[in-house]
């Protein structure tokens, strides 16, 4: 009956089996690099900054490259410039990031009342226009509010408004914490109005009903318990919104750089251009401890709190619109206004700005196809030619377009292996570990996140290359960053598959490999897609993460928008910025489109 | 030949015992039910026997081919160890159509499209889905998803079937009639069949012999009439039949004799048991209950009467003390009114309170023997 041979053949043991399990290899495997890829950058990053670099020789007598020092940190806590450097910067950030965010809240609070418990008409077609701010690159309403606002006192032609009104406008108006704080309100309500109108979504009507036959008035209603329910939720969304808003860099900058107005998150862009790398590195680990705290917060705090709500909903569970009565076109009006305001003139004001040959002057006669069309005139902006003349353009929108891609290929098949294997093996410790570790560049503000891989293989290690400005690092970063998002998405599609589904082909012989290729793939199909196409749409716009890598041959859109913006080029900035947005809202219409697809068919069926 | 034998086999979660020690011989072509509340660890044996689940301890030997054994070390993957299972949710894979879902387990094998293609529409027809090939699962109703799973464990022909609750998502009145089919099937296929459930009537009415298990490890392995008639210990006999089985504690009345006491009733067990303290175990059956009294009878009073279809169950108390019983239909009775009951004395069982174990007069018998 035992056969040695069998063991052998049909059987296999125990510390055999665990080596060649495919699914361990993977999570060995990528254990190992995601540690190498997401971990180690921010050591290396630390270390920058507490040792002595070769530069640091011109600033002080005592420098010893590759020694320890607190020099750096030193310099920016207490050194002569740290309130230029750090405090400046750092009040600025809170200051901006507070309003943004408060002025974000009320707005996205308002809307999402309105669209969620209201009934006010027009929702369908208001609700995408909303999202519009927060789908186009922030830079894009940076840009748009420059062409109202620029100021000829810092240089320039006239803006918009000037234009109009023949006054040029007050610098507060043009420049500093005002326009930065309201554009990234504008940039951010939606993200605030989503979160709020997802708590304001798991109401049930009854509650408040039950409220008001014990006796309660509207407003006591409204004040002892749809507010309450709603206010962990709210809570979170301010300090979720809030960290995102410290992490913005190129909106800040094309705002806040002409009058000297920094935040932590330029100054660390502007110390890496004059060379003071490890000051940068400071001020990066500076933002990152602020990312983290936000989050941390909102975890501990508020997460805690609103998941003891969760049983809100359920059975019988329905939510009752309020009548507006004789308000409900009046209310309309106003949003679809703001709507218009926020969502669409900002585009607008980008393409028009695109065909005027002298920016600044606003007549027909001014109106040129040169910036999109024409060639080379040592005329018009220091000789670039038009967008679809222009190699410097063509060449970034096709890095562009597989910068995009290959990320996003990449970044979702990793994504859905990790999570199976974090489903799957749910009481590993490594599997877990795996998981956490995939998640950490979503705590890294992303420009902060891009100073790190500056260090990150400048030099050849092991058998790869020297990857610093190549195409392969921004493809690696952009991998990376994603991996938070679609491992997320891969773990809701994984989720919904149920085991057995799996089993059942094990059963009938299936390697992993298959069964990953004829029943996981398949069936995550629609998930992985619509993970792949928010990837995709998220790198396309994506601007601070790798605005310090970029090398003249590796340009996006993004970054040679910014450049063009940075030069003063406003025509082609905007031409640029305003292609990227019309990709980027293609992309979600796409997206949008594969949700209600026939893939929805297979969904239903596995819950 | 496909006989199963599982030795000494241990499954453990973190502390929790799932198998502790589990041995069991399956005889080829034999439908054997497991059978036992949630969590006895009848799934966890059954996912053993198919390789999804690895045991810690222990042995499983299918036909001559060690397919698990911790001490040589063996671990046959389940795709390679020939068995086919139908799963309690069916896992039909929903982006592949009837046939495909069908024929996956031949692509596996690598089988010849035509072979392939006349085995699928043989067993397709047979399950009775000839005509629904073409459709996706969620377009099937339960019962012909059902079927899907049962094509699929069939278009390969394995020796051992595996089944963990297949009928429990179906309504009452199509898992009868699957219950027939299913045992047809088997039948037709001669193959060992290892079936899960805890549905009892599923259990007794399809199995060749049942297996109960309790807590990891195996209470009583016997056809289902034995099952019924002669539990083994009180926890078989109070989870096999509905209504449940009468379990009264009584003493003896005096140092050595057939008659038993609680206070309230008087039980003659016609013979002589070893220990005083008994456990007297009575199916609803018999006891046969009279309006007149006699000798030997003594008088319950009628605390309720749950009239069942063809039959009424009436409960029926003296003093503290309450019982089960099964009249037919027909019987007119009363609530708060007085009957005079006899219990079978050859059908009832005693079990030693101590242990809960069975004690009958040939055991008494083998003892004094001894």
């Amino acid at each position: 009956m035992s056969d040695i041979s069998q063991a052998t053949q049909g059987g296999t043991s125990r510390l055999h089996r665990l080596i060649t399990d495919p699914v361990n290899i993977a999570m060995l495997l990528l254990l190992f690099v995601l540690s190498y890829l997401v971990i180690w950058p921010f050591v290396q990053l630390l270390i920058e900054t507490l040792t002595w670099g070769q530069r640091d020789r011109r600033i002080s007598r005592e420098a010893v490259p590759g020694e320890f020092t607190w020099f750096h940190w030193l310099q920016a806590t207490t050194g002569p410039l740290s309130g230029k450097m750090l405090y400046g910067p750092l009040v600025n950030t809170l200051k901006t990031g507070i309003a943004a965010t408060i002025i974000a809240l009320l707005a996205g609070g308002v809307l999402a009342w309105c669209v969620v418990r209201s009934d006010m008409p027009g929702k369908r077609w208001l609700q995408p226009i909303l999202t519009l701010p927060y789908i186009v690159p922030s830079f894009a309403i940076a840009l748009a509010w420059e062409t109202v606002f620029r100021s000829p006192k810092v240089g320039g032609q006239p803006g918009v408004y000037e234009a109009l009104l023949d006054v040029a406008p007050p610098e507060w108006l043009s420049y500093g914490a005002f326009p930065i704080s309201v554009t990234l309100a504008i940039h951010y309500f939606p993200f605030a109005y989503l979160l709020v109108a997802g708590a304001l979504a798991t109401i049930d009507s009854q509650m408040e009903e039950g409220a008001l036959i014990s006796g309660a008035g509207r407003l006591m209603t409204l004040r002892r318990i749809t507010f309450p329910v709603v206010a962990p939720a709210f809570l979170a969304a301010f300090i979720l919104t809030f960290g995102k808003t410290i992490g913005q860099f190129a909106l800040p900058f094309l705002l806040g750089a002409p009058t000297q107005f920094h935040t932590v998150a330029t100054m660390v862009y502007a110390n890496l251009t004059l060379g003071l790398d490890s000051l940068a590195f400071v001020l990066a680990i500076v933002l990152i401890a602020l990312s983290l705290l936000s989050i941390w917060l909102s975890n501990r705090f508020v997460g805690k709190k609103s998941r003891r709500f969760e049983t809100i909903g359920g059975k019988g569970f329905r939510s009752r619109v309020i009548a507006l009565g004789g308000w409900r076109w009046p209310v309309f009006a106003a949003v679809a206004f703001f709507a218009f305001m926020v969502g669409i003139l900002p585009l607008i004001l980008l393409g028009v700005q695109s065909v005027m040959l002298i920016d600044g002057f606003y007549g027909l006669e001014n109106i040129t196809s040169h910036f999109w069309l024409g060639k080379s005139d040592p005329e018009i902006a220091f000789g670039e030619p038009g967008v679809l003349h222009n190699q410097i353009i063509l060449g970034a929108t096709w890095n562009t377009l597989k910068l995009a891609f290959i990320s996003a290929v990449i970044a979702s098949v990793i994504g859905l292996v990790i999570a199976y294997i974090t489903v799957r093996r749910a009481h590993n410790p490594l599997a877990h570990a795996l998981d956490q570790i995939a998640f950490i560049p979503f705590l890294f503000p992303t420009i902060a996140f891009g100073a790190m891989y500056l260090t990150l293989f400048a030099e050849p290690v092991g058998p790869i290359p020297a990857l610093y400005g190549t195409f392969t690092l921004l493809v690696l970063i952009s991998v990376v960053s994603r991996l938070p998002y679609s491992v997320k998405t891969g773990v809701t599609a994984i989720t919904q598959i149920g085991q057995e589904l799996e089993e059942a082909a094990e059963l009938a012989g299936a390697s992993w490999i298959m069964r990953f290729r004829r029943i996981i793939m398949p069936l995550a199909s629609s998930g992985f897609l619509s993970g792949m196409m928010v990837s995709f749409v998220g790198v396309m716009r994506e601007l601070s993460l790798i605005i310090l890598l970029i090398t003249p041959s590796t340009r996006v859109l993004m970054t040679v928008g910014f450049g063009y913006a940075e030069e003063g080029l406003a025509q082609l900035s905007n031409a640029l910025v305003l292609i990227v947005a019309v990709l980027t809202i293609i992309g979600e219409l796409i997206l949008m489109w594969i949700g209600k697809g026939k893939m929805a068919r297979l969904r239903e069926k596995q819950s | 030949m496909s006989k199963i034998y599982v030795h000494n086999l241990t499954k453990r979660y973190g502390s929790a015992t799932a198998l502790d020690n589990v041995s069991l011989e399956i005889e080829s072509g034999e439908f054997l039910v497991l059978l036992g509340p949630s969590g006895c660890g009848k799934t966890t044996l059954l996912r053993c026997l198919a390789g999804l689940e690895t045991p810690d301890d222990g042995e499983i030997v299918m036909g001559d081919k060690v397919v698990f054994s911790s001490e040589q070390n063996i671990m046959v993957p389940p795709g390679k160890r020939n068995l086919g299972m139908v799963f309690q949710s069916y896992a039909l894979w929903p982006h592949m159509s009837v046939r495909d879902n069908v024929k996956f387990g031949l692509d596996v094998l690598k089988t010849p499209k035509s072979v392939a293609e006349e085995r699928l529409d043989e067993v397709l027809s047979d399950v009775g889905l000839g005509d629904l090939d073409q459709r996706y699962p969620s377009e099937l109703s339960g019962g012909q998803q059902q079927r899907v799973a049962l094509a699929r464990l069939l278009a390969t022909q394995p020796p051992i079937f595996l089944m963990d609750e297949p009928l429990s998502n179906l309504d009452a009145r199509l898992r009868m009639d699957m219950r027939v089919e299913l045992k047809r099937f088997q039948s037709t296929a001669q193959a060992t069949t290892v079936y899960v459930t805890h549905d009892q009537t599923e259990a007794m009415t399809m199995s060749t012999r049942v297996v109960v298990m309790k807590d990891g490890s195996i209470q009583q392995v016997s056809p289902p009439d034995q099952l019924y008639r002669q539990p083994e210990n009180t926890f078989v006999a109070d989870f096999v039949g509905m209504p449940r089985i009468n379990l009264v504690k009584l003493s003896a009345e005096t140092s050595h004799g057939s008659v038993f006491t609680n206070g309230d009733i008087r039980v003659d067990v016609g013979w002589e048991p070893e220990c005083s303290e008994i456990i007297v175990g009575a199916r609803p059956e018999d006891i046969t209950i009279s309006n007149e009294a006699s000798a030997g009878r003594e008088d319950y009073e009628i605390k309720t009467v749950l009239p069942n279809g063809p039959e009424t169950i009436v409960q029926l108390t003296r003093g503290e003390t309450t019982f089960l019983t099964r009249v037919g239909h027909e019987a007119v009775l009363a609530k708060g009114q007085t009957v005079w009951v006899q219990f079978n004395s050859s059908a009832l069982n005693i079990y030693a309170a101590e242990t809960g174990a069975l004690i009958s007069p040939e055991t008494v018998k083998l003892s004094e023997a001894s």
